[in-house]
């Protein structure tokens, strides 16, 4: 049963998103995360509760307003002068900046209310459904010009899937398309409740030797890949009841919002799953999906590090990859690989 | 798929030069217009201006350069600039203060001895330009208004140019030629001379100098295909010279003779547009539908074989080379307002013909790939957008400005065809072109007049809110610490009203006053071109002058408008949504404390400041709290400026549209109640307040869209910033659709600068590595580093998104 009164937890609502899913897009950003992926690059997404964040970008310095800093704002004195930076308007004039400890620092957020420049600010917003669906069905004209609709994102959606299911239903009775994004580390039975309502799931693999993705993710890969090969079976399933054909063409045909799909989403990384025989690994598992016509596209993402600014916003103290961002040209020949196996692939 | 192919080396080196070279203040128009206005001080206005404009066709310098194809030029050298003293005398004073040699911006070189004999004619010019005419014109009620921080003009000074913003119909210049131009005014002539009944007599005076003008214009180009002959016969590389020949042979075809190819075309507008640059300054000159009324020319030229694709093309850039080429010195401080040596000269493509139905041909294209491959910020270029603009044209649209910000701008059919046809036959609406910056007008057959008095236009909706709560005062103190006094109309302060709606009224009421003020003083600047300074040169090729007589500054025209420019939308918006907030709605602060903060320009407030920054809804982010403020001023402004007429039996057309203004105009104003500091920048167009858009751009674009663009059909402006890594890939395909959503919604304008801040920064920081690095302000683009730091810093602070 969808549970409409429960609430989420958004760290972000963003329109016009691109990465995510077909036409114009607005995300709904979810937080909290079961996974622990090192090269993580939302790293807000993680933790389950609202956590204080800083965008040095927007501080106007101490100088000129110090408002975090005065001595009854922080109850765990976590906060003094710190970093002496470049002005982001005028580079030559510096100020200073504010410096969080993180080890006393307990998010209750106190300084962030303070802060008149948005730099301090709580990243975690509570949602009623209604509030949210009411939110996102402003950018309705969008989505009907573009066959785009609304993405569930994270953090990993089904960590809050009463919530998560929901929206989906709602959005699903306006004739929204709606996609999910998911590491898939959930329950079964709940990412089968999400089927009738989710056009299109994004839908991460990340390393198909289970050690090695515990390693990069901190958890084993086996509930991950049980419950994709039996999302495809529900996906069919779905899809031969809703259109009365479940073949690849059939499904491609049709209008994206009355059948379901998976688009298969990799993360590419380096010294991680970048391998060949990952791939191959991969190709035969997902040729699985191609069968019962509910692959859409497997999709492959080069590693960035734009993750590394955003730990330091978040001030985690997790590990977090550092490395260049990687090249088309390194990916070119996995994606050869998938091809070769007869699936469809999509570089970005 | 679209593709930018490289150009050829003839045209690699044209580029080269042109971005190497510094342009130069020449005296040759000056010498030859002040010695014919001192050896003719009683010549009638009309005639005056037909004959000066013949005497620089028989005496002014016809130079081709090295490489050249298309050729044409105000001076003798190349990059020279001409200078307008019968227009306007800013120079004299402009120069002493600061030698163009030393400017910060748009630096001109110029000779010591050319800058003395400049000098030397002050007293003179002084007397005799327009724009003392302009000043002696005003009614005595102005000098008591001056400063008021929403009009722009002066109590003197004023009126920089004649005219500007404007589109000619070039068909006439390629199509007819001024052969024919002159014979047909001298047969109206000969029709009615000696029987000069009723306005007979001005119509007379109107023919004679159509065929003044049109025999001069044929003199111009013999001369230029004397030019040709004589570098063909000193020309030791054979191909140069048969080219050169080639050329003789077009310069003596052309203006007398219907054009047969695509060259002969474009050097004929080329040459008519640098000859109405010798009589009136090039001030927002536009080309109209350029592939349009060429189109037919190339499809011939191809068929026949008379031309390979390539040689078309080479053809178009060095077209677009010469435009960009082209300047018009301005005084120092214009420089802030539109630097970049820009002149503006618009060039419209794509959009429905006359017939309704889409009419994108080759021409299109080969002029976004000039913009393209030559990397250029000038001209300007628009794209009309209609219901079956095919696909191709967008991903060239789109990837071209990708990276060049602003080229093209994307502009509404649906949006503005209606918004046109209330003043013109369905038909002319659907032929309209873009002018200036992002104005829509007739292309050929309207004079629009907007622009027309130079930076004067522009009207400051943003000072409405300081003078609507400070009893009719504008705050800005001048150096002597004091305030220009009463200057609008006395509706109290913020702390004698009781609710916002008292807020509301007084700000109808000044917007009421100083849109009346802004009319009296346009109509005046009218009176005084039309009885001073007629532009036959114009005339001569505009519809509807030859069939009544008259001149475009009569009334001659077929369409009329006068074009009125609102500055500042959003920050008067959400300088009203604050009071709302603020004082009345929630009561966070009293209203006297609030006004002496803005008063004082928030010194010691940055907390009040700030807080407001956070708290308060801000246009731009799809919040009825606010967007209903923005409906409710944009209602009221075009529905007051509709209802003013002009004295060409015309109405005023509403626009919202900065050029760049935006940026000075902030500059001398004051504090406003939305947190800005006096000095920062003006929101632009129908933008929201720099920075505050926070929920990205679906939202802003429902904002921008909340109240009617059709009763603005003298143009809005939405610029828009996005991260380049939006428009990666499948990326194209979005901003096709996010571009379609908007006019849907109704929205007519669309510009975007897709670079990330931080190349900006780079730029900032490493000029030479960003040479070629164009961006989008408002009504132009420019070439990033040649912008002063705070036009830089706008800009930079458009496209900061965080990803
Ligand atoms: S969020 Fe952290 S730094 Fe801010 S006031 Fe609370 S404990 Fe202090
Ligand atoms: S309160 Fe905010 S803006 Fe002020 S110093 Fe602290 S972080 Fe910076």
């Amino acid at each position: 049963m969808v549970n409409i009164d429960t609430r989420g937890l958004t760290y972000d609502v963003q329109g016009f998103t691109v990465q995510d899913g077909p036409g114009i897009r607005t995300t709904v950003f979810l937080k909290g995360c079961p996974l622990r992926c090192l090269w993580c690059h939302s790293p807000e997404s993680q933790r389950f509760d609202p956590q204080i964040s800083y965008m040095k970008m927007r501080c106007v310095g101490i100088d000129e307003c110090g408002l975090c800093l005065a001595p009854e704002v922080c109850p765990q004195a976590a906060i003094k002068a710190g970093e002496w930076v470049d002005k982001p308007a005028e580079p030559g004039v510096q100020i200073q900046l504010p410096e969080l400890d993180r080890g006393k620092c307990d998010d209750c957020g106190l300084c962030a209310e303070k802060c008149p420049t948005e730099a301090l600010f709580m990243a975690g917003e509570e949602w009623s459904v209604d509030r949210l669906v009411e939110r996102l069905l402003k950018d309705k004209t969008f989505f009907e010009h573009s066959g785009g609709g609304v993405t569930i994102s994270g953090g990993e959606p089904l960590s809050q899937h009463d919530f998560t299911l929901a929206v989906l239903k709602r959005l699903h009775e306006e004739g929204i398309h709606t996609a999910l994004d998911t590491t898939g580390f959930a329950k079964w039975e709940v990412l089968a409740e999400s089927v009738p309502y989710t056009n299109l799931y994004l839908y991460d693999l990340k390393n198909m030797d289970s050690k090695q993705h515990e390693q990069g993710t901190g958890v084993p890969n086996q509930l991950i890949l049980e419950n994709l090969e039996k999302l495809g079976q529900a996906c069919a399933d779905f899809n031969r009841k809703s259109i009365g054909d479940y073949s690849s063409a059939a499904v491609a045909a049709a209008d994206p919002r009355q059948v379901a799909q998976i688009q298969v989403r990799v993360p590419v990384i380096p010294n991680y799953n970048d391998n060949p025989a990952n791939f191959e690994v991969m190709a035969k598992f997902c040729q699985k999906l191609q069968a019962n016509g509910a692959l859409k596209i497997i999709q492959l993402l080069p590693y960035h590090n734009l993750g590394v600014a955003k730990h330091e916003r978040i001030l985690t103290q997790g590990q977090i990859l550092e490395a260049p961002n990687m090249d088309d040209s390194h990916v070119e020949p996995l994606a050869e690989i998938l091809r070769q196996a007869g699936l469809p692939v999509q570089l970005h | 798929m679209y593709k930018k192919s490289p150009i050829s080396e003839r045209i690699a080196s044209i580029r080269e030069r042109y971005r190497n070279t510094v342009p130069t203040i020449m005296t040759e128009r000056f010498k030859i217009v002040t010695e014919f206005y001192k050896a003719h001080p009683d010549l009638p206005a009309m005639k005056k201006r037909a004959l000066v404009f013949k005497e620089l066709c028989e005496k002014m310098p016809t130079p081709i350069h090295k490489h050249e194809l298309v050729v044409g030029d105000l001076t003798s050298i190349y990059r020279g600039s001409a200078l307008y003293p019968d227009c306007s005398a800013w120079m004299f004073e402009n120069f002493r203060v600061t030698d163009p040699r030393e400017r910060e911006l748009d630096r001109y070189e110029v000779s010591d001895e050319d800058l003395e004999y400049i000098w030397s004619e002050e007293d003179f010019w002084l007397k005799n330009n327009l724009s003392h005419k302009m000043d002696n014109s005003l009614t005595p009620g102005f000098h008591k208004i001056v400063g008021n921080g929403v009009t722009t003009f002066g109590d003197k000074g004023c009126s920089t140019m004649p005219t500007g913003h404007y589109c000619v119909d070039f068909e006439l210049v390629i199509n007819k030629g001024f052969k024919a131009i002159g014979d047909e005014a001298r047969a109206h002539l000969a029709a009615i001379d000696g029987k000069l009944y009723g306005e007979d007599a001005k119509k007379a005076q109107f023919y004679e100098a159509i065929s003044i003008v049109s025999d001069a214009m044929l003199t111009y180009a013999e001369r230029y295909a004397q030019e040709a002959d004589r570098q063909a016969a000193a020309c030791e590389y054979p191909e140069r010279k048969a080219e050169l020949e080639m050329m003789a042979k077009t310069l003596r075809w052309i203006f007398k003779n219907p054009c047969r190819t695509l060259y002969e075309a474009v050097e004929a507008m080329y040459l008519y547009q640098t000859a109405s640059g010798l009589s009136e300054a090039l001030h927002g000159t536009s080309w109209g539908r350029a592939d349009q009324y060429l189109g037919g020319f190339y499809q011939e030229d191809l068929e026949a074989g008379r031309i390979t694709p390539e040689y078309g093309q080479e053809i178009i850039d060095a077209f677009c080379l010469k435009l960009a080429e082209s300047n018009r010195v301005s005084g120092s401080e214009v420089t802030y307002a539109n630097g970049g040596y820009t002149s503006g000269q618009l060039i419209t493509l794509g959009g429905v013909g006359r017939d309704g139905k889409d009419a994108t041909n080759a021409l299109t294209y080969m002029f976004l790939q000039s913009a393209d491959r030559l990397d250029l910020h000038d001209p300007p270029m628009s794209v009309r957008i209609d219901d079956d603009t095919p696909e191709e044209l967008w991903e060239a649209a789109i990837e071209t400005t990708k990276r060049h910000g602003g080229l093209p701008t994307f502009e509404s059919d649906n949006a503005i065809i209606p918004a046109l046809a209330k003043r013109m036959s369905l038909e002319d609406a659907r032929d309209y072109c873009l002018i200036g910056c992002v104005e829509p007008a007739g292309a050929g057959d309207e004079w629009p007049a907007c622009g027309g008095s130079g930076q004067e236009s522009f009207w400051l909706l943003s000072g409405l809110a300081n003078q609507a709560i400070n009893n009719g005062e504008n705050p800005k103190k001048g150096p002597d610490g004091k305030t220009t006094g009463q200057t609008g109309i006395a509706t109290g302060y913020l702390y004698e009203m009781k609710d916002f709606d008292e807020v509301l009224a007084a700000v109808e009421k000044q917007m009421d006053y100083f849109v009346d003020w802004h009319i009296a003083f346009t109509n005046i600047h009218e009176y005084v071109v039309a009885e001073n300074a007629p532009l036959p040169v114009i005339s001569a090729v505009m519809d509807g002058c030859m069939e009544s007589g008259k001149d475009v500054s009569w009334g001659g025209a077929k369409y009329n408008s006068t074009g009125f420019a609102g500055v500042g939308l959003g920050t008067l918006v959400d300088s009203l949504a604050v009071i709302k907030y603020m004082v009345f709605d929630k009561k966070l602060i009293d209203a006297k404390d609030f006004l002496e903060a803005v008063n004082s320009n928030w010194e010691g407030q940055e907390e009040l400041r700030q807080t407001i920054h956070k708290i308060v809804p801000r246009y731009g982010n799809d919040d009825p709290y606010v967007d209903e403020i923005a409906k409710w001023v944009a209602d009221k402004f075009s529905a007051k400026v509709s209802a003013a007429t002009g004295p060409r039996g015309n109405h005023f057309a509403p626009g919202l549209y900065p050029v760049a203004l935006h940026v000075l105009y902030g500059m001398i104003s004051p504090a406003t109640p939305d947190g800005r500091k006096a000095g920062e920048p003006l929101s632009d167009g129908i933008s929201p307040v720099q920075q505050m858009d926070k929920s990205g751009p679906l939202s802003t674009l429902k904002s921008t869209s909340v109240f009617d663009h059709s009763e603005f059909p003298n143009g809005t402006l939405l610029n828009m910033k996005l991260h380049p890594k939006s428009v990666e890939g499948e990326g194209l395909h979005k901003l096709e659709a996010l571009i379609k959503s908007y006019m849907d919604l109704g929205g007519m304008e669309l510009q975007f600068n897709i670079v990330s801040p931080e190349t900006l920064r780079d730029a900032q920081a490493n000029p030479e590595a960003h040479k070629d690095l164009v961006v989008r302000i408002a009504g132009f683009s420019a070439y990033f580093t040649e912008l002063f730091k705070g036009m830089q810093d706008d800009v930079i602070y458009r496209t900061e998104v965080e990803l």
